[in-house]
C-alpha cells in the first residue's frame, strides 16, 4: 500500500541521508569523492557486532565504542592515505578510495569470515499499527535517530566555533590558512565526522538486515543521493538520501525488487545529463 | 599523469641487439604454451612451483584481460576520460555474442565483428555525457552506465536463458575449431599484438597526438582548431569496441557466463591494472594485466605448499586465499599511488634512464 | 625585544624557476611601519609568502637565510602557527570567505581570542570600518572590492596581532577608498602599536604611510632607509618603480 511504501522509503531514506551527509562533509572539506563510504557503513555494522557480541559491552558503551572507532578510523585514513595524495589528479584519489574499500572488504572478511553476522541490539523490533499502516518500530527508531544526528550535526556546523572554522575551510582553503586555521585538523575532523555518520547508518542497516560486506552496495547508494541532491549542498545531500530511499522502495514495490537500484542509477544518469549540479546545488562552471 | 607513452628511439648502433631481443621474446612467447601444457621445457620436467603454478588457461585469460587493460588505458591514460564502467562493454560484447553467436549461429569472426560494432555504438552513446560534463560528473555517468548495462544483461540472461548462465558455442575460424588452450593461445596472442600495434600507431597520428595533448591541456588543444569533443567520442568508441570484442572472446572462452561476472569488481580490476602498469603507458597495461592475473595463481601455489603447515600462514593462504589476494592487490595499488604514481611504467623508465646515465658516464 | 620581524640573508626559489629572492635582509621594529616596494615580479609577494609560510603552497622553498618573528625563528613553522604567534595576514586578493557572511568572516579571525573578548573585538572592528557593520549579514562574496579589503583587514586585526602583513592593498580599488583605509590603519598603528609590513604598488601612498621602506628589484634589496630618505631618492624611484607621476599610481 502506498503509504506503507512511503513510510519505509522515508525511514530508509533517513539512513541514506545520514550516510550521504557524511559523504558530503568529506567532499566539501577535502574534495575527495569517497568511494569507500559504503565500506565505512559496513564497518559501522561490524563495530557494532564487535562491541555487542564479541566484547559484550552494554548498549550505551557500545554506541560510544562505535563512534570512537569510526572517528579514529576516519582520522587515520586521512593522515596516512588522503593527506599524502593531496594535490594529485582525480583518478589517483578516486582509485585510492576504491582500493581502500577493496582492502577493507578483504580485511573484514578475513577477520570475521565471509558470511554475515547477526546484530542484536536492544532496539525495539516490533511493529505497531496505526490504522491500516504497519509501522516497524525499528524503522521509526532509525528515522528518529538519524534525523537527530543530522540535527546535531547541523547545529554543530552552524553554531559552534569549530563548525564555523570547518565551513570557512570548505569555502576557501587558502583563506583558511591565512586566517590561522589548522587546515589539516579541519580535514581530519571532516573525515572523522563523515566516517562516524556512515557508521551510525551501518548500525541501523546491520540491524535491519545483517552485518555483512554486502551492505556496501546499499551504502554506495549515498553516492547517487549526493549527486542528485547536489554535491556542493549539505541539505541537498540529505534530501537526496530521502529521495533515493523513497524511490528505491517505490521501485521495489511497483516494478520489481531487482530493479530498485537501476532506477536510481538511471535517475543519476538523467540528472548528470540535464542538471549535473543536482536539484539543490548551484550551477558552478569549471567545477570539474 | 604521465605524458607520452611511446619511448624515444634508441641509438642506431644498438638496433641489431634489439632484433636479437625481439627474436628471443618471440621464441619465448611461441614456446611457452607447449611448456605449460606439457609441464616440461626442452624435455626437462618442471614442477608446478617452477612454472609459478600457471596453466595455459590463466595465460589465455590474461591475454584477453590485456585487451581490456589496453583499451581502458587508451581511453583514460591517453584520451583523459576516466571510466569506471569498463566492464559494461565486456558485458555488451558477451551479450552481442550471445545473440549473434548462440542464438543466430553466426560464424565466429562475424560474431567478434558484431561485438566490436555494438561496443563502438555503445561507447559513443556512453561518451555522450562527456559533451556535457567533465571530470567527476563524467566518472559518475560511467558508473551509472555500468549498472544499467549489466542490468540489461541480467534481464537478457533470464529472458532467453536461465540462472545457470548464457551458453556459447565453440569458436571456430572457418573449418578450424579453436577448442584447445593452445589453439586459443595462438589465436589470441597475434590478435593482441594487432590491437597493441593498432592503438600505438593511432596514438602516433596527428589526431592521436592532439588527443594526448588535450588530455592535459584542453584549452590549448581547442585552439589548434580540433574539436576535442569529437576526438574524445572517437576514443571512447574505439576503446569500447575493443573491450566489447574482448568480452565476446571472454564469453566464448568460458563457454558460459552469468551477469555476476560483470559486477563492479570486474570494472575496478581494469583500473587497478592500468594504475599498476602506469596510466598512459600501453606496455604498462600489459604488465598490469599480467600481474593481476598471474599473482593469484602464484599465491595459490604457495597455498598448496603451505597446506601441510599450521598456524596463521596456513589460515591466510588456504582459508582466506581470495581475500588475501584482494588485500595484496589493494595494498599494492595504494602503495603505488602514494609512492610511484606512474606505476611500473614509470619505475621502468627511471631504471632505464639511470642505466642510460651510467652508460654515458662510461 | 625591539625588532618584530627580522629577515637575514634570505634566498628563496621556486621549483624549476630559479631564485626569486637573493640574500634579502629586512627588519620591522616593534610598532614600526615598513613599506615594501618594487616593480611587478621583483619578489615582494615571494617575500611575504616566505614570512607567512605560504611558500609551500606555491611550490617555493627557502634556500638559505633566517626569519625571526617576535624573537622566534619561524622557518619550517606551519602557517597557522605563525598566525597564532601574532602575524596577522591580509593577502593579495583579499581572500575573504565568500560564502560566509561578514560577521562570520570576522568571527573566524576572532577564533584566537578568548570567548569573553570576542564581542569587544567585533565592536572594535565595526568602529574602525562602519561599512562592515552595515553589511554584517551579507555574504562576503557580494561586497564591493573596498568592503572586502576592509573585511580582510578586520579579520586580521580582530585577533590583536603584533604585526600586520598587508599585500597589495590598493589593487583594484578607487584612490579615495585606499586613502581612507590607510588612514584607519595609521590610527590602528598609533593606538594599538601594531607593527605593519605593507607591500604596495602605489609607492607614493606607501611612503606617506610608512616610516621606513625597502625597494626590491629582481629579488634583491636595492634601496632602504626612512621613508623620507627613499622618497628623496628620485632617480632610484624612477628606475625601479616605473614612472611615478601626479596621478599617484605606479605605471608599469
Amino acid at each position: 500500500m502506498l503509504a506503507q511504501v512511503l513510510f519505509s522509503g522515508l525511514a530508509l531514506g533517513s539512513i541514506y541521508g545520514l550516510v550521504a551527509l557524511g559523504f558530503a562533509v568529506i567532499f566539501k572539506a577535502t574534495d575527495v569523492f569517497n568511494f569507500a563510504q559504503g565500506m565505512f557503513v559496513v564497518c559501522g555494522a561490524y563495530f557494532a557486532v564487535t562491541a555487542i557480541s564479541l566484547l559484550g559491552l552494554s548498549f550505551p558503551l557500545a554506541i560510544l565504542f562505535i563512534i570512537g572507532a569510526a572517528a579514529l578510523m576516519g582520522v587515520v585514513i586521512h593522515i596516512f592515505l588522503i593527506q599524502p595524495l593531496s594535490g594529485r589528479p582525480m583518478l589517483s584519489v578516486i582509485m585510492l578510495t576504491i582500493a581502500l574499500s577493496i582492502a577493507m572488504r578483504a580485511l573484514i572478511e578475513m577477520i570475521y569470515g565471509p558470511q554475515g553476522r547477526t546484530l542484536t541490539t536492544p532496539m525495539p523490533t516490533g511493529v505497531f499499527l496505526l490504522g491500516d499502516l504497519r509501522i516497524s518500530q525499528l524503522h521509526l527508531t532509525a528515522a528518529v535517530v538519524c534525523w537527530g544526528c543530522m540535527a546535531v550535526f547541523g547545529g554543530f556546523f552552524r553554531y559552534t566555533s569549530i563548525g564555523l572554522l570547518m565551513r570557512a575551510t570548505a569555502d576557501s582553503h587558502e583563506a583558511a590558512v591565512v586566517s590561522g586555521i589548522n587546515v589539516n585538523t579541519m580535514n581530519r575532523l571532516a573525515w572523522a565526522i563523515g566516517s562516524t555518520l556512515a557508521a551510525v547508518g551501518g548500525l541501523f542497516l546491520g540491524q535491519l538486515q545483517i552485518a555483512s560486506t554486502e551492505l556496501e552496495t546499499i551504502g554506495l547508494l549515498a553516492l547517487p543521493a549526493v549527486v542528485i541532491g547536489g554535491m556542493q549542498s549539505i541539505p541537498g545531500a540529505i534530501i537526496g538520501g530521502l529521495l533515493v530511499g523513497i524511490i528505491e522502495q517505490l521501485a521495489a514495490s511497483y516494478i520489481s525488487p531487482k530493479s530498485s537500484d537501476i532506477v536510481i542509477y538511471v535517475l543519476l544518469l538523467l540528472i548528470l545529463m540535464f542538471r549535473p549540479w543536482g536539484l539543490f546545488g548551484q550551477r558552478e562552471l569549471g567545477r570539474v | 599523469m604521465t605524458t607520452l607513452n611511446s619511448s624515444p628511439s634508441p641509438p642506431a648502433a644498438a638496433s641489431w641487439q634489439r632484433w636479437v631481443w625481439w627474436l628471443l621474446a618471440a621464441a619465448f612467447v611461441g614456446y611457452l604454451p607447449f611448456v605449460l601444457t606439457d609441464r616440461a621445457a626442452f624435455g626437462v620436467a618442471l614442477s608446478n612451483m617452477q612454472l609459478l603454478n600457471l596453466g595455459l588457461t590463466q595465460i589465455n585469460l590474461m591475454v584477453i584481460a590485456m585487451l581490456g587493460a589496453l583499451s581502458l588505458n587508451y581511453l583514460t591514460g591517453c584520451a583523459g576520460l576516466i571510466s569506471i564502467g569498463h566492464a559494461a562493454f565486456y558485458a555488451m560484447g558477451a551479450m552481442t555474442a550471445a545473440i549473434t553467436g548462440s542464438q543466430w549461429g553466426w560464424p565466429f569472426p562475424l560474431v567478434l565483428l558484431s561485438a566490436a560494432v555494438t561496443g563502438a555504438v555503445a561507447g559513443l552513446l556512453a561518451g555522450l555525457p562527456s559533451l556535457r560534463v567533465r571530470g567527476l560528473y563524467f566518472v559518475l555517468s560511467t558508473l551509472a552506465v555500468h549498472y544499467v548495462v549489466v542490468y540489461v544483461f541480467l534481464e537478457y540472461q533470464f529472458k532467453f536463458f536461465d540462472v545457470v548462465g548464457v551458453p556459447y558455442p565453440a569458436a571456430a575460424l572457418g573449418p578450424l575449431e579453436i577448442n584447445t588452450p593452445i589453439r586459443w593461445y595462438f589465436f589470441l596472442v597475434p590478435l593482441l599484438a594487432l590491437v597493441y600495434l593498432g592503438l600505438r600507431s593511432s596514438l602516433r597520428t596527428r589526431e592521436g597526438r592532439v588527443m594526448m595533448a588535450m588530455r592535459d591541456h584542453e584549452l590549448a588543444a581547442t585552439s589548434v582548431g580540433v574539436d576535442v569533443r569529437i576526438l574524445r567520442l572517437k576514443a571512447f568508441g574505439l576503446s569500447s569496441a575493443i573491450a566489447s570484442m574482448a568480452g565476446a572472446l571472454y564469453a566464448y572462452y568460458l563457454t558460459n557466463v552469468t551477469s555476476e561476472a560483470f559486477g563492479i569488481q570486474f570494472a575496478i580490476q581494469f583500473i587497478a591494472m592500468i594504475i599498476i602498469g602506469g596510466i598512459g603507458s600501453l606496455p604498462g597495461s600489459l604488465v598490469g594485466a599480467a600481474l593481476w592475473l598471474l599473482l593469484p595463481s602464484v599465491i595459490a601455489g604457495f597455498a598448496a605448499q603451505a597446506s601441510g603447515s599450521t598456524g596463521i600462514v596456513r589460515v591466510l593462504l588456504v582459508e582466506h586465499r581470495a581475500q588475501l589476494v584482494q588485500l595484496i592487490f589493494a595494498v599494492l595499488v595504494i602503495l603505488l599511488l602514494i609512492f610511484a604514481p606512474g606505476g611500473f611504467a614509470s619505475i621502468g623508465r627511471q631504471i632505464r634512464d639511470r642505466l642510460a646515465l651510467r652508460r654515458k658516464q662510461g | 625585544m625591539t625588532t618584530m620581524l627580522e629577515i637575514k640573508g634570505l634566498s628563496v626559489g621556486y621549483a624549476r624557476k630559479g631564485l626569486a629572492l637573493e640574500d634579502v635582509s629586512l627588519s620591522v621594529p616593534k610598532g614600526g611601519i615598513v613599506a615594501l616596494l618594487g616593480a611587478n615580479g621583483a619578489g615582494k609577494t615571494t617575500l611575504i609568502r616566505a614570512v607567512t609560510g605560504l611558500l609551500d603552497l606555491h611550490h617555493g622553498h627557502v634556500h638559505s637565510g633566517s626569519i625571526r618573528f617576535a624573537g622566534e625563528s619561524v622557518l619550517g613553522m606551519p602557517p597557522h602557527r605563525r598566525v597564532r604567534l601574532g602575524m596577522g595576514q591580509v593577502p593579495e586578493g583579499r581572500l575573504v570567505f565568500k560564502q560566509l557572511h561578514v560577521e562570520d568572516n570576522l568571527l573566524v579571525g576572532a577564533a584566537v581570542l578568548p570567548r569573553a573578548q570576542v564581542r569587544e573585538g567585533l565592536d572594535a572592528v565595526y568602529q574602525l570600518f562602519p561599512r562592515l557593520l552595515e553589511r554584517r549579514h551579507s555574504a562576503a562574496g557580494w561586497l564591493s572590492g573596498g568592503e572586502q579589503q576592509m573585511l580582510a583587514l578586520g579579520r586580521a586585526l580582530i585577533g590583536r596581532p603584533q604585526m600586520l602583513l598587508v599585500d597589495e592593498l590598493s589593487l583594484g580599488l578607487a584612490p579615495l577608498i585606499v586613502k581612507d583605509i590607510y588612514q584607519q590603519l595609521r590610527m590602528v598603528g598609533q593606538t594599538l602599536g601594531t607593527a605593519m609590513l605593507v607591500v604596495e604598488q602605489n609607492a607614493r601612498l606607501a611612503l606617506e604611510f610608512a616610516a621606513s621602506a625597502y625597494i626590491l628589484n629582481s629579488g634583491r634589496v636595492v634601496l632602504s632607509g626612512t621613508a623620507a630618505e627613499v622618497s628623496a631618492n628620485d632617480s632610484m624611484k624612477e628606475s625601479y618603480l616605473g614612472t611615478q607621476r601626479r596621478d599617484g599610481g605606479a605605471q608599469k
